[in-house]
């Protein structure tokens, strides 16, 4: 890595008069931040007695943390960051907030929306110079639209997949029951998972779709004993967004064998037990600022999509947003996302090359890549739709 | 918080296990310590290696550092808030200095009459008075301060910051820092050279040592990558490292690369790659060099290294995540 330092080394930190040291006055970098109004993704889910289950919380700290973390690179690099935090009802809305935003000079945004959203907010603003950074959807199809403007701190689904199947081969589970269930998103993530297995020889011996309805003729589908019997499996994937058939699965299977997929063993972007690589002072710090709250994919995901931006502003020795833009998308950046490597985006799809956690309810089992798999260019390709196999729909 | 009291009392219930009578002399006792950080305790091995002790401290031990007779060792325990002292000769915890929160690495100001220790969590570099236990200064640094070394003149220290990429200038005199030096990401540990000269950081993740310039705090030359046979640059994560008194050769340990890296101090050449444990982590060399120990902390053991040899000679089991290791030689 080449130098980086010397612009840098009058610089000072922001304890002392810095504009008596920096060359200009410090320039105003105002990094976009943008949601919607009501996303039904962030309902509490109450069942049954007010039960609530670990809520997924919109990961806007996670953004205010990553520009918070580097302020200090910021002075020494003569900007102050500051988050522009908006909102908007829907695509409409959306759109003209990123028109605005774009206006008024921030040229990236981090956006947390769901999937169809994004692609219509992506299409609109395909235009305009402006890099939304996706933290929320981990949809393929947003990655294969190969939308200019769109880069990915969310992991794909084929990531989180192919870190499931990685840990399958290497544990020499590779006998798999499939099970989905009745949202679509379902099928499609069975689907990611089913594709994934056959590319490192795992042997799918059934694929079934479960059901939560009681009803007598439904027994096929939603008796767990008779939805995991009638073959022999190592292991049983499970995709249910909704979660509430998952979640009443482990320990009810027809065989005892273990589940993984939307429970027992999830992949993600990050998980609030992970400890090594510096982890623990990260989610330290979004304790004391959320008030306690885990920190989760999603907000890892907001917190390195900041940390990104601050990154480029402060190391790429670039003044011009296009340029600052494209070293960030480049070969010589990396940013430090407490997991043990330095990550970067693909040419190809704009996803962030990152390792996975796998994890339990209260640990961090592995982390992808797992030790044997290689890669020409970084084991870290070895997560996702790698450049040979990519193409752009 | 623990209390002093109760690290006492800890200690009093450790120290009550028989141990054979020890002749009491200041240093020299060939003594090897290693900090566990998921073990809590200090384990303590004798010249053949053979464990003697293990010596519970406060919370989550890591940086160590002997005092300036060598009659005390002191542990900072980043989940107590505190630096334990652990006398050399009776291996118990008779001391605990209280310091901020989350104290990682450290180092003494010449006179050894002030602490120098970053507090990891709350992103600041503290000065604490050892004599009164006064924290008597308080510098913001970026966030996850680590590496601390301090001038041998005890006027300026420098202090990492692993998330900002940064080493910090910090002047003793007005407290503050004078100049940031941005440098590789996660930047780990420092090592002077002997002939005053140089200040080397290595930078965990973006696998590389970069060397400064102590006269100007400029950074002098090219960043030096160290990639053993095998492996590809992102394996490499360099943290610890250790410099013999002529400064002829430097010991680096290179992380995930499971090996370590012996440098020419002059050519700055690799003179041989070290195949050791799990992560590499701290090295230390005793006091005569004639060997180097590694600690690494995932295959949660040491490695000792004959500096004649350069070869690996033994590995020794110590307990969960060996983090520093000290040896009294």
């Amino acid at each position: 890595m080449a130098r980086l330092a010397p612009w840098l080394m009058g610089a000072a930190l922001s304890l002392l008069p810095v504009a008596a040291i920096a060359q200009d006055a410090p320039r105003d970098v105002r990094i976009g931040y943008l949601s919607l109004d009501y996303d039904a993704r962030y309902d509490e889910k109450l069942v049954y007695l007010g039960l609530v289950l670990d809520p997924l919380t919109p990961p806007v700290p996670g953004a205010r943390m990553g520009v918070e973390d580097l302020k200090i690179l910021a002075d020494a690099a003569g900007f102050s960051a500051t988050l522009d935090e908006q909102k908007a009802a829907d695509v409409a809305g959306l759109v003209a907030r990123v028109q605005e935003m774009a206006a008024a000079g921030e040229r990236f945004i981090i956006v947390d929306l769901p999937a169809d959203v994004l692609d219509q907010v992506a299409a609109a603003t395909r235009d305009l110079k402006v890099t939304l950074l996706n933290t929320t959807a981990h949809e393929d199809f947003l990655r294969e639209r190969c939308y200019p403007n769109l880069l990915h701190t969310a992991a794909s689904d084929r990531q989180l997949a192919d870190a499931l199947v990685q840990l399958l081969r290497v544990r020499n589970w590779t006998n798999v029951l499939v099970l989905f269930g009745q949202n679509p998103r379902d099928k499609v993530l069975a689907d990611v998972f089913t594709a994934s297995a056959q590319r490192l020889r795992l042997n799918v011996v059934d694929t079934r779709q479960v059901t939560q309805s009681t009803d007598s003729e439904s027994m096929e589908q939603n008796n767990t004993l008779l939805v995991t019997g009638g073959v022999d499996y190592d292991v049983i994937y499970i995709a249910d967004t909704q979660g509430d058939y998952a979640r009443y699965l482990p320990y009810a299977t027809q065989l005892p064998r273990p589940v993984i997929g939307s429970t027992g063993l999830e992949a993600a972007e990050w998980n609030w037990t992970w400890e090594r690589d510096g982890a623990s002072q990260v989610i330290s710090r979004f304790d004391r600022l959320t008030g306690d709250l885990h920190m989760d994919g999603p907000d890892w995901a907001a917190w390195v999509a900041a940390k990104s931006v601050m990154t480029a502003y402060g190391k790429s020795r670039k003044t011009d947003p296009d340029e600052i833009d494209a070293w960030m998308r480049g070969a010589r950046f990396g940013v430090d996302g407490s997991k043990g490597v330095l990550m970067s985006f693909r040419p190809w799809d704009g996803q962030m090359r990152m390792p996975i956690t796998l994890s339990t309810a209260d640990a961090v089992i592995e982390a992808a890549p797992l030790d044997g798999f290689e890669h020409q260019v970084t084991t870290l390709d070895t997560l996702g739709t790698d450049q040979p196999e990519f193409v752009c729909k | 918080m623990t209390t002093r009291r109760q690290l006492l009392q800890g200690a009093a219930l450790v120290g009550a296990a028989t141990l054979l009578p020890r002749p009491a002399y200041a240093a020299g006792t060939g003594n090897i310590f290693v900090s566990l950080e998921k073990g809590n305790e200090v384990v303590v091995l004798d010249r053949t290696y053979a464990q003697i002790k293990r010596i519970a401290t406060s919370k989550r031990p890591r940086d160590m550092h002997f005092n300036q007779d060598r009659t005390q060792l002191f542990v900072a325990c980043g989940d107590d808030d505190a630096i334990d002292i652990i006398d050399v000769n009776t291996l118990e915890v008779v001391d605990s200095v209280v310091t901020g929160p989350s104290p990682e690495v450290f180092a003494f100001s010449p006179d050894y009459k002030t602490i120098w220790v970053s507090n990891e969590e709350y992103s600041q570099l503290e000065a604490i008075d050892l004599e009164s236990r006064v924290s008597i200064a308080q510098i913001p640094t970026g966030a996850e301060p680590e590496g601390v070394i301090v001038s041998e003149d005890g006027k300026t220290v420098y202090v990492t910051s692993e998330v900002a990429d940064m080493v910090h200038v910090v002047d003793v005199a007005s407290g503050a820092v004078i100049k940031n030096i941005l440098v590789g990401t996660r930047p780990r540990r420092f090592i002077f050279t002997p002939d005053g000269k140089q200040l080397w950081v290595s930078c965990e993740l973006s696998s590389e040592i970069f060397i400064i310039d102590r006269a100007t705090n400029e950074i002098v030359g090219d960043s030096l990558f160290f990639v053993p046979p095998g492996f590809k640059p992102e394996d490499v994560t360099p943290v610890g490292m250790a410099v013999t008194r002529d400064g002829s050769k430097i010991l680096l340990s290179l992380g995930r690369a499971n090996h370590v890296a012996v440098i020419d101090g002059t050519t700055h050449e690799v003179i041989k790659y070290i195949l050791v444990g799990r992560r590499a982590w701290s090295v230390d060399l005793s006091p005569d060099e004639s060997v180097a120990i590694v600690s690494n902390g995932l295959s949660d053991d040491i490695t000792v290294i004959d500096m004649a040899s350069l070869e690996p000679t033994q590995t020794i089991p110590v307990g969960r995540v060996p983090h520093t290791v000290m040896i009294d030689g």
